[in-house]
């Protein structure tokens, strides 16, 4: 009893005169409706401008410019182990190692890292927030069961993260802010429960919170050094000193105070440049590249559920226009497999005046993918052997390569004017709508047409084609079409030549009575 | 007598002892419509899964009549087989238009027809491949202008991977030249009538049919 008074009396200490330790009675009470739980996921990459400018484990540094010195940033393992330090001067960098490459920092080439590597994590929920240049935010705590919870989900971004060439530091925490501080502490953390915030912040050093130096000074001048001594100091007296955005920041990392972020959206429209370090006209390296590109499209297309039905390919030349490759397919389509198909098949034909220096992919329309339920296919030929592709692929796969006029269904129309009687109808349009004409069974039709009909020499009074042709059924009047300007009076008459060919010849009903040859009988 | 046939069978098992007619008992063929015709063909009927060659000098002889029948059970919805999907015929560089209005008097599905009208024959050649490799076609019509050893293998394989039916239209001067195709056919025609012959049949015999169609 006596324990348990003194704990309270303790308790009831604390809050009137720290900051965290407890949280203000007021708000408890506050709390009725059921708090939707966050979990935020930080990314923090520390060595990002060295990354963002291209993979490539040889000694080198970025440096950046701190009043008229170039200085060194960040160095890789190989510069690092050689002696090189950041901060120092890229002339000392190269007296030490001579060999080394020095890059300017690119702000752009990181930011375009960072939007990358969003566009990667949108697989794994919608929520990415930037939060500083170097720190990316990820609220997973729906993602969770799909991704087979919280270790599986971490360990798969984790992975991609290392296999796109990123070290990142990792933590998880409900609030933004704390996961962010974890992060840039060093800490493998993962923190499920408001409850475990304040804990776990308190060994952390005033160095992660990216407050202003003057402030830091000042509070380890009072001998402040972590949160947890922070938050032993009285409220209204840190916010009076070190300003109340400091003391809202605190209580937002411990999840106090409401911390909404802004999500971060990614462009509608694909496009991505492939940049290389030199021209290269190796045609198998350009389709690698190309395919790296379309599996970055797919993974575009696939968080955004969508299919794209035209992709635009541009290789970019140091001189002279760029050079462009249009692929389209029948249906929206996302699967690289498919796309790079069609490519290849392209690829093969494309010239290019002169070596390549980038690539450009620009995703076209995109259309939301219609997910289709197959037919269940006991039977029949498709079941038995493994279909390689369907109809839809094979149409597409040979309007790439022979041309989208060359390649057609056919229908027939109804009309008795021969010529018209048919249509040729593209694969590609969508359903084919078929006229159920029936020519009546009597009348004879030639499986063979030709393009026009071809007039016929005549010999004494007989047709000619390879030989005098005898006339063995006929004739068929057909005398239709006087409303437009295609009339036609016409005798059709099957014949057959001497070597046995079985014609369809007609002979004009005007004066004029030549014969012509329509068709064969194949 | 009775020990005579014994020791001819005992000859028979000998597995050094190759039949011509031991093959056409694996496949069955696909029905011609021509009962002649299927009598004289291994399997009785059109081999499938292969490629057939027949050699024509001029259009319009019955080389078109002769298939119709087989193109016609090939494409039709076959209402037995319930989940079964008739399969397309392609026709790869024919010399003339096929005429919609008589291919659907002799019952083609002509929703499933593709026409494809390549530039060159190295482009034909690919279209006949892949549509015979896809799986989709029961049967792939082609022209080639010209089709060298290589080419019919390679279109012979396409068919036996696509299960499809690859039927290659060739003049009579290619009679000389070697091929892969499982079946070669030539068909004269005169004033009198039409003949047929057999000069190839994996697995059965040359033969010469008269008066057919």
């Amino acid at each position: 009893m006596a324990a348990a008074r003194h704990h309270r009396s303790s308790q009831g200490l604390t809050s009137q005169h720290s900051l965290a330790l407890e949280e203000p009675r007021a708000e408890r009470q506050a709390v009725t409706a059921p708090v939707l739980k966050r979990l935020w996921f930080c990314i923090y990459l520390p060595h990002l401008p060295l990354e963002a400018s291209g993979p490539g484990d040889e000694a080198r540094v970025v440096v950046a410019e701190q009043q008229g010195i170039h200085r060194v940033l960040l160095a890789s393992a190989k510069a690092e182990s050689a002696g090189i330090l950041p901060g120092q001067s890229a002339n000392a960098a190269l007296a030490l190692l001579p060999m080394l490459r020095v890059e300017p920092r690119s702000e752009i080439a990181e930011q375009q890292a960072l939007e990358n590597l969003s566009c990667w994590l949108e697989q794994f929920t919608s929520v990415v927030c930037f939060a500083g240049p170097d720190v990316l935010l990820v609220e997973i705590a729906g993602s969770l069961r799909l991704y087979g919870g919280l270790l599986s989900l971490r360990q798969q971004i984790a992975a991609g993260l290392e296999q796109q060439g990123f070290s990142a530091s990792l933590a998880i925490a409900p609030t933004p802010l704390a996961a962010t501080w974890l992060a840039k502490g060093g800490r493998r953390a993962c923190i499920r429960e408001p409850v475990n915030l304040a804990a776990a912040l308190r060994t952390l050093s005033l160095a992660c919170l990216d407050w202003p130096d003057t402030v830091c000074e000042s509070l380890i001048g009072m001998g402040v050094r972590n949160i947890g001594d922070c938050l032993r100091l009285p409220r209204e007296g840190f916010a009076r000193r070190f300003g109340p955005q400091r003391l809202i920041e605190l209580d937002r990392a411990l999840g106090r105070l409401p911390d909404p972020r802004t999500s971060w959206r990614a462009p509608e429209r694909f496009c991505r440049d492939y940049e290389m370090t030199e021209e290269q006209s190796d045609r198998e390296l350009l389709l690698a590249i190309c395919r790296e590109l379309l599996l970055s499209l797919e993974r575009f297309l696939l968080t955004r559920q969508l299919g794209a039905q035209s992709v635009l390919f541009s290789f970019f030349h140091l001189h002279g226009p760029a050079t462009q490759l249009r692929l389209g397919c029948a249906e929206a389509e996302r699967l690289t497999d498919r796309w790079f198909d069609l490519l290849r098949i392209r690829f093969e034909k494309l010239t290019l005046p002169e070596s390549v220096i980038s690539v450009r992919l620009r995703g076209g329309r995109t259309q939301a993918l219609r997910p289709e339920s197959g037919r269940l296919r006991f039977q029949g030929r498709t079941a038995a052997q493994g279909l390689r592709f369907s109809m839809t692929q094979l149409a597409e796969r040979l309007v790439a390569r022979v041309g989208n006029q060359s390649v057609a269904g056919v229908t027939t129309f109804a009309e008795h004017r021969p010529q018209l009687a048919w249509r040729p109808q593209g694969l590609l349009s969508g359903k084919t709508g078929n006229a159920a004409l029936i020519v009546r069974r009597g009348l004879q039709r030639p499986l063979w047409m030709l393009p026009e009909p071809a007039l016929l020499r005549v010999d004494e009074g007989y047709p000619l084609h390879q030989g005098r042709l005898r006339i063995l059924e006929g004739p068929e009047r057909l005398e239709t079409g006087w409303w437009d300007e295609d009339g036609i009076a016409r005798d059709y008459y099957m014949a057959v030549n001497p070597h046995g060919m079985c014609l369809w010849v007609f002979r004009n009903r005007s004066r004029t009575a030549s014969w012509y040859l329509h068709g064969f009988f194949g | 007598m009775r020990r005579d046939s014994s020791s001819l069978d005992k000859l028979l098992e000998n597995p050094r002892v190759w039949r011509g007619h031991s093959q056409a008992h694996a496949a069955p063929g696909l029905t011609s419509g021509y009962e002649v015709l299927d009598r004289h063909l291994p399997g009785g009927g059109w081999p499938q899964s292969s490629l057939t060659e027949i050699l024509v000098e001029h259009y319009g002889i019955g080389e078109l009549r002769l298939l119709m029948p087989a193109l016609a059970e090939l494409s039709a919805e076959d209402s037995s087989q319930e989940y079964s999907e008739p399969g397309w015929i392609a026709w790869v560089a024919p010399p003339f238009q096929p005429y919609p209005p008589a291919l659907q008097q002799w019952g083609i599905n002509l929703s499933r027809m593709l026409i494809v009208r390549p530039k060159n024959d190295s482009e034909m050649l690919w279209s006949a491949e892949q549509a015979l490799s896809s799986g989709t076609c029961a049967a792939v019509l082609l022209w080639p202008d010209v089709l060298d050893d290589q080419a019919s293998r390679r279109l012979q394989l396409a068919a036996e991977k696509g299960n499809s039916w690859g039927i290659a239209f060739r003049p009579p001067a290619a009679r000389t030249e070697p091929s892969a195709a499982a079946l070669r056919i030539e068909l004269q025609s005169s004033g009198e009538g039409t003949r047929l012959h057999i000069l190839k049949s994996r697995g059965g015999r040359p033969a010469v049919l008269h008066d057919l169609l």
